[in-house]
């Protein structure tokens, strides 16, 4: 077995909801392995989203650990969860979530200035180039159409060479010609970093491009399938 | 993050921001103008005044008396190094002798001067240009008199004319082309002349009791520096010290009396522009509060992206200075333009040379004041950057977590802390700051509490049978996350500041204009010998005088107080000013009376009470100056004759009614034999008063007229003119508050537009939902309104009262009509801003959205 890159050991969320505690997520225990691909599928409302929030740090369990790289980030301050994320997570969602007041280039640019790495203009254009937007680096997110907005948010995630990407309904926003040219670019990408991969769809269509499908209902896990 | 990609980041995220920085700059740098304004309007007076000392004195120190100079007065300055020389100053009547009497109808024949006797070398310092173009000892022989032009153009006398003066003939023999040693605008009782001081010698009006300063002036060598000047000064005022009636002026003081009324002046004009910086702050809150709410989405992405909280705070703050500096940087430019329209406007009231409008302190305080205003009304707003939670990047609804009650508290203290030291640099007096300081924020905890108040009533009106536009209205105001209580508080501050500015600088204008008392003299006599009084108010009675009034004025000096020498007690208060000392030693003017004037009071002690002792009664203030109270005895020289005197009443003294008044009144048959004068008052018939001055000056030449109608005119065109200064200071915040009032719904407003447009996909027409917001806002007005009102009359009432001085009347009306401005401007605006959402299809906005 792979060493875990990634583990939740009984994690659970549960949030005040109009004088009652609503659970979102029900004792999840999952583990992702270094390199992994895996999709993460149920109806809206399953926790998905959530899940994902709490792998990355941006939220807290109510209960449970999160082991990212065997830290426990659960118990880290929000500094720290955010210098964490800067070194180990990169994020695709399904809204793109690009900086407004930043050109193409500039979003790409800004988590490798955050690392200090060197080089990073070079690396900015050749992931520009890598997506097929070599050209309009210079253009803001407003000038963009939805693929390419998503695109530019793909060469951002994989910039740092991070350990673990985290994509939210990547193709969620996009027509399926374009969401089929968006998840070729991920795989493309990832299998040439080797960088793990979780994505939460509800597309059983995307999900099998995934080497593992977790299947979660009611913020349970309902079926964990690893492909054959 | 390193400063380099700070950097970057603060320039990339600034694109965002730009087009806020027209409001921004408008709400601060109108503040800032004001407060760079007035600063520098103070300072390049002051520098004004102070670079004009020296010619001003005519020399580089002086020492005067009122009295023919001590020997020791004169062998302490004999043994000064340097040039020197004498003059004597005193305001006389000049007369021009030529026509056989006085008619009515001809121009007047005499003239109120100020009459400056001088010999060679003269001036020491400064220039003085006289027509013909030679040295002023040429132009006087004892019987030559060289006269401002005014003097000839008003006497109808040319160069080569006889004119009289203290009844001795004198032949004008030039004009005065300019003279350095008077400040334009400065008070003067009449235009200049100069004799010689032969020339005085011949006239009878250095005689007894006359108002003679006279003066040795002194020029220290060639390349005495400025300490070693200092050093000459001091050394020759402490030998000076308690030698009665003597006193040392010296250039490097610069006019202190002068600065001080600066000072008093910039103080209150300073906390109106205080005001209208702190209405600029409500301002800048809304505007930062606004922008940060539009870039919530833009903070999580960047705390996604591993931005830490302290990093995305820094990031906003240092933007949030950084707009701060360029709206003060363009207030402070305005603020230049401000000090060099006013030198320009008013250059007939500055001193000559006019006003550097490059003030660097004034500069320095002006953007000191405005970056920390900005940064101390965005903090509580910055505060929630650090709380932008990063899920939001998957939840949109996901607000900043509220802060904890400590760091609210930490953030209010620290604004109270920053308004106070604002209110302490811009007035100067802890007292005025503090005081300013607590009414605001009791002000605030009023707003607060009256806001929950509203919501708490809101929250109780049974809706169900309400219109619809009411009903909307009132749930719009009391729903999660309305913002209603920081609207109002803003709102209601705005109306606070900009409300007490009205009102003070109202009261403070209507002060300095104030009519002056009906039945006040509008001549005073001075110098009237006691047997020529009764020839004098014939004259006065036979041209329709009315209201005349004449009291023995007797000169003498103190000696002692309560035994104690009054040269010994000027030097044990050798701290305190020099004015309150020369209260002790200078030449003291004494009456006698039954009777009390109505403008005075016993306020301690009973008049003419204690049998046993020759009694005198003293003005309160003056006698703090001397320290003396009730039972306190008094040691007088009477021209040589000694005289006890007990302090059995303290009085105050009414100055507004401009009657005669003293500060030491002697009871009955103690000074009637002693060498004295008589001071007249009288109100004279405008038409007459030339005749009169005209006739006095051949019946009576040592007498001098003082037509106060003209000075008071006078002082009152330049109260006029300061109080016009203050209602412009003031008008420019209450404009710039309007905007800002406006400005702050307007932020608040962006949210509900795209309710506005719900509520059109939901079916509410147009003039529905713009009829629901117009109440929401118009509710928020009235309340803001009312207590703003409410606090801005108590601020004003206290500063007007308490640190200058001033009654304060408020007006119904406006008190009145401040709440339902308030609230209609509220709607309007309100409504101004949701315009564009009222008339797009609802669609876009949400789409917008």
């Amino acid at each position: 077995m792979r060493t875990p890159l990634l583990e939740l050991r009984g994690v659970s969320k549960e949030l005040p909801s109009g004088g009652r505690t609503l659970r979102i997520l029900d004792a999840i225990d999952l583990s992702i392995a270094a390199g992994e691909f895996a999709a993460i599928l149920g109806p809206s409302g399953s926790g998905k989203s959530t899940l994902l929030g709490l792998m990355a740090g941006l939220d807290r369990p109510t209960r449970g650990e999160v082991l990212l790289e065997g830290e426990a980030i659960h118990r880290m301050t929000e500094d720290e969860l955010a210098l964490l994320r800067r070194r180990k997570v990169g994020f695709v969602f399904q809204s793109y979530q690009l900086l407004s007041n930043l050109t193409a280039r500039e979003n790409v640019l800004l988590p490798l200035e955050l690392t200090g790495q060197a080089g990073a203009g070079a690396r900015a254009t050749e992931l520009l180039a890598a997506v097929g937007l070599g050209e309009r680096g210079h253009h803001y997110p407003s000038q963009l159409s939805g693929g390419e907005q998503q695109r530019v948010a793909l060469a951002r995630a994989f910039g740092t060479r991070p350990p673990l990407l985290l994509a939210d309904e990547p193709t969620g926003n996009l027509d399926s010609a374009t969401g089929a040219s968006i998840l070729d670019a991920l795989v493309r990408l990832r299998s040439e970093s080797g960088t793990t991969l979780v994505l939460v769809t509800h597309d059983p269509a995307v999900a099998a491009l995934a080497d593992r499908r977790v299947h979660l209902r009611d913020g349970r896990i309902e079926r964990d399938e690893t492909a054959s | 993050m390193n400063g380099g990609l700070f950097f970057r980041q603060l320039v990339r995220e600034s694109r965002g921001s730009r087009g806020r920085l027209a409001f921004f700059a408008a709400c601060l740098g109108t503040g800032v103008a004001a407060v760079v304004a007035v600063a520098g309007l103070s300072g390049a007076l002051e520098e004004s005044v102070r670079s004009q000392a020296r010619p001003l004195l005519g020399a580089d120190l002086a020492v005067e008396s009122f009295q023919p100079f001590p020997a020791a007065a004169e062998s302490a300055v004999a043994a000064l190094p340097g040039t020197r020389t004498r003059s004597e100053e005193l305001v006389t009547v000049l007369y021009e002798p030529g026509a056989a009497a006085a008619v009515e109808g001809a121009p007047p024949r005499s003239l109120l001067v100020e009459l400056k006797a001088v010999e060679a070398p003269y001036p020491l310092a400064g220039e003085l240009r006289l027509e013909p173009d030679r040295p002023l000892a040429d132009l006087l022989p004892p019987d030559g008199l060289v006269a401002h032009p005014d003097v000839l153009r008003r006497l109808g006398v040319a160069v080569g004319g006889d004119v009289s003066l203290g009844g001795a003939p004198f032949r004008v023999t030039g004009t005065i082309a300019s003279e350095a040693d008077r400040l334009a605008g400065s008070f003067r009782l009449g235009p200049r002349v100069f004799v010689s001081r032969a020339g005085l010698a011949r006239t009878s009006l250095a005689g007894f009791g006359s108002r003679v300063t006279r003066r040795i002036l002194v020029n220290l060598p060639e390349g005495t520096d400025v300490p070693a000047a200092r050093r000459r000064v001091s050394a020759l005022r402490e030998q000076l010290d308690g030698v009665p009636g003597v006193r040392v002026e010296s250039w490097l003081d610069g006019q202190p009396e002068l600065r001080q009324a600066i000072r008093r002046t910039s103080r209150f004009l300073g906390l109106v522009a205080l005001a209208s910086l702190l209405v600029g702050g409500v301002g800048v809150a809304q505007t930062v509060r606004a922008w940060i709410a539009s870039r919530l989405d833009a903070l999580a992405i960047l705390r996604c992206l591993g931005v830490t909280s302290r990093e995305t705070v820094l990031l906003y703050g240092v933007q949030t200075a950084g707009l701060g500096l360029v709206g003060s940087l363009l207030g402070a430019v305005a603020g230049i333009g401000l000090v060099a329209a006013v030198g320009h406007t008013y250059s007939d009231l500055l001193p000559p040379g006019g006003l550097d409008p490059w003030q660097p302190a004034a500069l320095l305080r002006g953007l000191g004041l405005g970056v920390g205003v900005s940064v101390l009304f965005g903090l509580p707003a910055l505060l929630a950057v650090r709380r932008v939670p990063p899920v939001r990047v998957f939840r949109h609804d996901a607000e900043p977590l509220p802060a904890s009650r400590g760091l609210r508290l930490a953030a209010a203290a620290l604004l109270l802390a920053g308004v106070g030291l604002t209110a302490w640099v811009q007035s100067g007096l802890p007292r005025v700051a503090v005081s300013f300081t607590l009414g605001l924020a009791a002000s605030a905890l009023l707003l607060f509490l009256a806001a929950h108040a509203l919501l708490r009533l809101v929250a109780r009106v049974p809706r169900e049978r309400l219109p619809f536009a009411l009903k909307s209205g009132l749930s719009a105001l009391s729903r999660p996350g309305a913002g209603t209580v920081g609207s109002i508080l803003a709102l209601g501050l705005g109306t606070l500041v900009v409300l007490q500015i009205a009102l003070v600088q109202r009261d403070f204008s209507r002060q300095l204009t104030a009519d002056l008392p009906r039945n006040a003299p509008t001549a005073f006599l001075l110098d009237v010998q006691p047997d020529q009084w009764p020839g004098v108010a014939a004259l006065l009675s036979a041209n329709g005088a009315t209201r005349t009034l004449s009291v023995p004025v007797v000169t003498a000096r103190l000696t002692a107080v309560d035994g104690t020498p009054t040269a010994e007690l000027a030097k044990r208060r050798a701290g305190d000013s020099r004015r309150e000392r020369w209260a002790l030693t200078r030449e003291q003017r004494l009456t006698y009376m039954t009777e009390l004037p109505e403008d005075n009071r016993v306020v301690a002690g009973a008049l003419w009470s204690d049998p046993s002792a020759a009694e005198v009664s003293l003005e309160e203030e003056f006698a703090g100056r001397i320290g003396a109270k009730v039972g306190t005895w008094l040691d007088f020289d009477v021209q040589g004759v000694p005289l006890r005197l007990k302090v059995t009443s303290l009085r105050s003294v009414d100055w507004r009614t401009f009657g005669i008044n003293f500060f030491l009144v002697v009871e009955p048959g103690v000074l009637e034999k002693a060498p004295q004068l008589r001071l007249a008052a009288a109100r004279l018939p405008s038409a007459h008063e030339g005749r009169i001055q005209d006739l006095l000056a051949r019946e009576f030449p040592n007498v001098v007229l003082i037509r106060t109608r003209e000075v008071l005119e006078r002082v009152a065109a330049i109260a006029t003119r300061l109080g016009k200064a203050v209602r412009v200071l003031g008008a420019f915040s209450v404009l710039a508050g309007l905007v800002i009032l406006a400005g702050s719904i307007s932020a608040a407003s962006a949210r509900r537009a795209r309710e506005a447009a719900l509520l059109k996909v939901l079916g509410v027409t147009r003039g529905g939902v713009a009829t629901a917001l117009a109440v929401e806002y118009a509710l928020v007005g009235l309340v803001a309104g009312l207590v703003g009102t409410l606090g801005a009359t108590l601020l004003a009432g206290s500063v007007l009262t308490a640190a200058f001085e001033v009654s304060f009347r408020p007006s119904p009306l406006l008190l009145a009509a401040t709440p339902l401005a308030v609230a209609l401007l509220a709607a309007a605006a309100g409504l101004a801003v949701s315009l564009r959402a009222l008339q797009v299809r609802p669609l876009e906005v949400l789409r917008g959205e």
